[in-house]
């Protein structure tokens, strides 16, 4: 079908980003091929919670990110005082890095180089952890001084950039589950804007018993569907001073289209996210017939995912989704970037002669709705990530 | 659709300790009110250190026309307000607002700091099970932006920036690219924090606390008064500011952003002049047509010296007059830069310097010929300023606005 877009502003067609690198965290595992292995076949998921020594769990599935030790990833060096959503930030990042070198994908100077990362919440361990402490502490400011910081929503991406030393636009960006996408679109107009060169853009979100509790006792989650965790980042941009690459000297493994975000009062979400994928489709000149995987995720949340089915059904038709949310869990900031790493997985499962292109999409019940379209390069290397 | 629009701000709001509204507070700060009173927030008996400077007479119910109060935390109830006086002030209509694809961008330090204090109480006093779910609905940082496109039915992006004490520079810049390149016909752009138990437990700890005032560039200052407020602005194409008559208060030159990549609370000289000579070149000026510098000036010893070196190492010929309204607000966190974005408009309007209060003596390690405007506001020729915003993290952000010509 064609659609048919309204919009005062007038739409112009965008510009793709070129996505060279991948680091992903997952309940799966580390990696694309474990998360590939989770959402095809269902294994290898983690479902029984990490011990957490803030409380136990409430009766919800879980899918944790199984034994993750921050110091087995990147050293004992200053990862003590760091909280597991940080380390989910940090060891995302060093993968993305480490491929993209691998890859030979062009680097920019480090004043050039910066960080998108989503999250709602910060760490709720390291805040939980510091605000109990000025109720249970004999004196109410006997913290611990130098987990104060890690309180700070822009904790994780002030250490990432600190790591690698980045000293290009640093971001933290919230917007409940629309949070990553709204990360992939900032980047995409920052990048055009001469904003920065390259961008490790991203979400991370931490499970821990309070978060475990909050989604139990709200109830968000439509029965048996599972609280999850984890991140994934992503390096964008062309590299160097100039922006400009080499014919063929990109190794880029997809490029990111349109993205379309929107904030609609409850009733009116489905419309919003039918024009959210309307607009995003048109501005990444790809047709509805074109979308070959479709990522919802709402998919398993009460009231949201119909609004989303909706808006898939309307604009696309009804087809297969992959079941990104009973395979992953509700992994809330982190799903746009976790949604992408899971195409970026399954086209490198299944490859294909020509080149595909896929939907994603989500819904909060807080009103944010949003709809990204990704392309997979030409001759997208095979093992350009771990 | 043009390449690159020009962007006028067109309509203030502030929710402030010193000042409701945009009259108000500018009002205040030209005298050089101080606003600062005993925390009433939290039980704040075992702190060594209580003052504070809370909106203490802040009435959500009289200043919103949709949201209920009971429904959303302080910090979102106070950008809401903002943003409502804002929209106000730019003379927009329902229609036009919803309408339009407009949105917000709104930075926050502590998100909904007041609600997780008081998850945390139901923790400790119920344990876990005892969680409120409307307090777990209310707690992510982004219903501060969720807040605002709810009470201003925005169909735009809702989107909250917690970039930590510069976020309201970051969401100002932010909202500067969406409407230039014609990505928003709108946007709303500023940031709330709310005064709450950890936040004063966390400052105190590092040692960042004043006991009674602030004192940026004194040489007695000794640190910060933890504050809260809501601030917002409008902003449009100049362009269709002047088409439909709306009053332009500034426009928006250009902005820096960058990060220190140095160390988590310590800010960097290097990196704070790195980041304004690159607000400069956005900008599209060079230092002596900065009229103003709206200081980040928390008042401690280190981030005082810490800016006014770095801005010596960009003004070599001379510094232009630099104060602090942290004096008289207090530190409003994510709030904080979006004050100094108001009152930046307010000294292009009204051709006055927003003073510095609590100063009795500039301190002299911070070099000779520091104007901090003690005192009251001054007279002078304003037109273009230089608004600065540093944060924890090292993210800094300097945005430049001008007389639109």
């Amino acid at each position: 079908m064609t659609a048919t877009v309204e919009s005062p502003t007038g739409l112009t067609t965008v510009e793709p980003i070129p996505v060279r690198a991948v680091g992903v965290v997952s309940t799966a595992g580390i990696g694309l091929a474990p998360l590939a292995g989770l959402l095809v076949d269902g294994a290898s998921a983690h479902t029984e919670p990490e011990t957490d020594d803030l409380g136990d769990y409430p009766p919800v599935p879980v899918r944790p990110v199984g034994g993750f030790r921050l110091a087995d990833h990147i050293g004992r060096k200053g990862t003590r005082h760091l909280d597991r959503l940080t380390g989910f930030g940090l060891v995302a990042c060093g993968l993305a890095l480490q491929a993209a070198e691998a890859a030979g994908a062009p680097q920019a100077a480090k004043d050039r180089t910066g960080i998108v990362i989503g999250t709602s919440t910060g760490s709720v361990q390291s805040l939980s952890e510091l605000a109990r402490d000025t109720l249970l502490q004999e004196r109410p400011y006997l913290i611990n001084p130098s987990r104060f910081p890690n309180t700070v929503m822009n904790s994780c991406a002030g250490r990432i950039a600190i790591r690698h030393g980045f000293r290009g636009m640093n971001a933290t960006l919230a917007a409940g589950r629309l949070s990553s996408l709204t990360a992939f679109r900032h980047a995409r107009i920052a990048l055009s804007q001469g904003r920065a060169d390259r961008l490790l853009v991203g979400g991370v979100e931490e499970l821990t018993a309070p978060t475990a509790w909050a989604w139990y006792r709200s109830g968000g989650l439509a029965e048996g569907t599972p609280v999850g965790e984890g991140g994934a980042v992503f390096d964008l941009g062309r590299g160097g001073g100039d922006g400009a690459v080499p014919e063929g000297a990109d190794p880029a493994v997809a490029e990111l289209l349109g993205c379309e975000v929107s904030f609609a009062a409850r009733r009116g979400l489905g419309a919003a996210l039918t024009r959210d994928i309307r607009v995003a489709l048109t501005r990444s000149s790809v047709t509805p017939d074109q979308i070959d995987l479709v990522v919802p995720g709402a998919n398993g949340h009460v009231g949201t995912g119909r609004a989303e089915a909706r808006a898939l059904s309307a604009v696309v038709g009804d087809r297969p989704a992959v079941p990104f949310v009973q395979s992953l869990g509700e992994t809330y900031s982190a799903s746009g970037a976790l949604q992408l790493a899971a195409v970026l997985a399954l086209w490198r499962v299944r490859p294909s002669s020509r080149r595909r292109h896929a939907l994603i999409t989500n819904v909060g019940a807080d009103g944010n709705t949003g709809a990204l379209v990704v392309r997979e390069s030409e001759g997208a290397p095979g093992d350009a990530a771990p | 659709m043009p390449e690159s629009r020009r962007v006028a701000i067109t309509g203030l709001g502030a929710v402030s300790s010193i000042g409701i509204g945009v009259q108000a507070f500018s009002s205040a700060i030209w005298e050089g009110r101080v606003g600062a009173s005993t925390v009433s927030a939290f039980d704040v008996s075992g702190f060594p250190y209580q003052r504070t400077s809370e909106v203490t007479d802040f009435d959500p119910d009289s200043l919103l026309e949709v949201l209920r109060p009971e429904d959303w935390g302080r910090s979102g109830l106070l950008a809401a307000a903002a943003a409502r006086q804002a929209a106000q002030d730019a003379g927009l209509g329902a229609d036009a607002l919803s309408d339009s694809r407009t949105g917000s961008a709104m930075g926050t330090t502590s998100g909904e700091s007041t609600i997780m204090q008081s998850l945390c109480e139901q923790w400790v006093a119920d344990g876990l099970k005892g969680l409120d779910p409307s307090h777990v609905r209310q707690a992510p940082a982004s219903q501060i932006a969720n807040a605002v496109n709810t009470e201003l039915a925005l169909t735009g992006e809702a989107l909250t920036i917690p970039t930590a004490c510069s976020a309201s520079n970051y969401a100002l810049g932010y909202a500067f690219d969406m409407v230039r390149t014609g990505e928003a016909d709108g946007m709303f752009a500023g940031g709330a924090d709310a005064v709450n138990r950890h936040t004063h437990a966390g400052f105190h700890r590092l040692g960042a606390l004043a006991e009674d005032v602030c004192r940026p560039f004194d040489a007695n200052r000794s640190g910060i008064l933890t504050g809260e407020g809501g601030v917002a602005l409008y902003l449009e194409p100049l362009e269709r500011a002047r088409e439909r008559g709306a009053h332009v208060y500034a426009e928006v030159l250009g902005y820096g952003v960058n990060c220190d990549a140095e160390h988590m609370v310590h800010p960097d000289p290097v990196s704070i002049a790195r980041c304004v000579r690159e607000a400069h070149a956005s900008a599209g000026i060079t230092p002596d047509q900065v009229d103003y510098i709206c200081a980040h000036g928390t008042g401690t010893p280190t981030n005082d010296a810490t800016e006014i070196e770095a801005v010596r190492d960009v003004f070599t010929e001379s510094l232009p007059p630099i104060s602090s309204i942290k004096s008289m607000i207090g530190h409003t966190m994510g709030a904080a830069s979006g004050f100094g974005a108001v009152i930046c408009c307010m000294a292009i309007q009204e051709g006055l310097l927003p003073p510095t209060a609590n100063v009795s003596e500039v301190d002299p390690q911070l070099g000779p010929d520091l104007d901090c405007v003690p005192g009251r506001a001054r007279p002078a020729k304003v037109d273009i300023v230089q608004n600065h915003g540093f944060a924890f993290g090292g993210n800094n952000v300097i945005t430049i606005l001008g007389r639109a010509l």
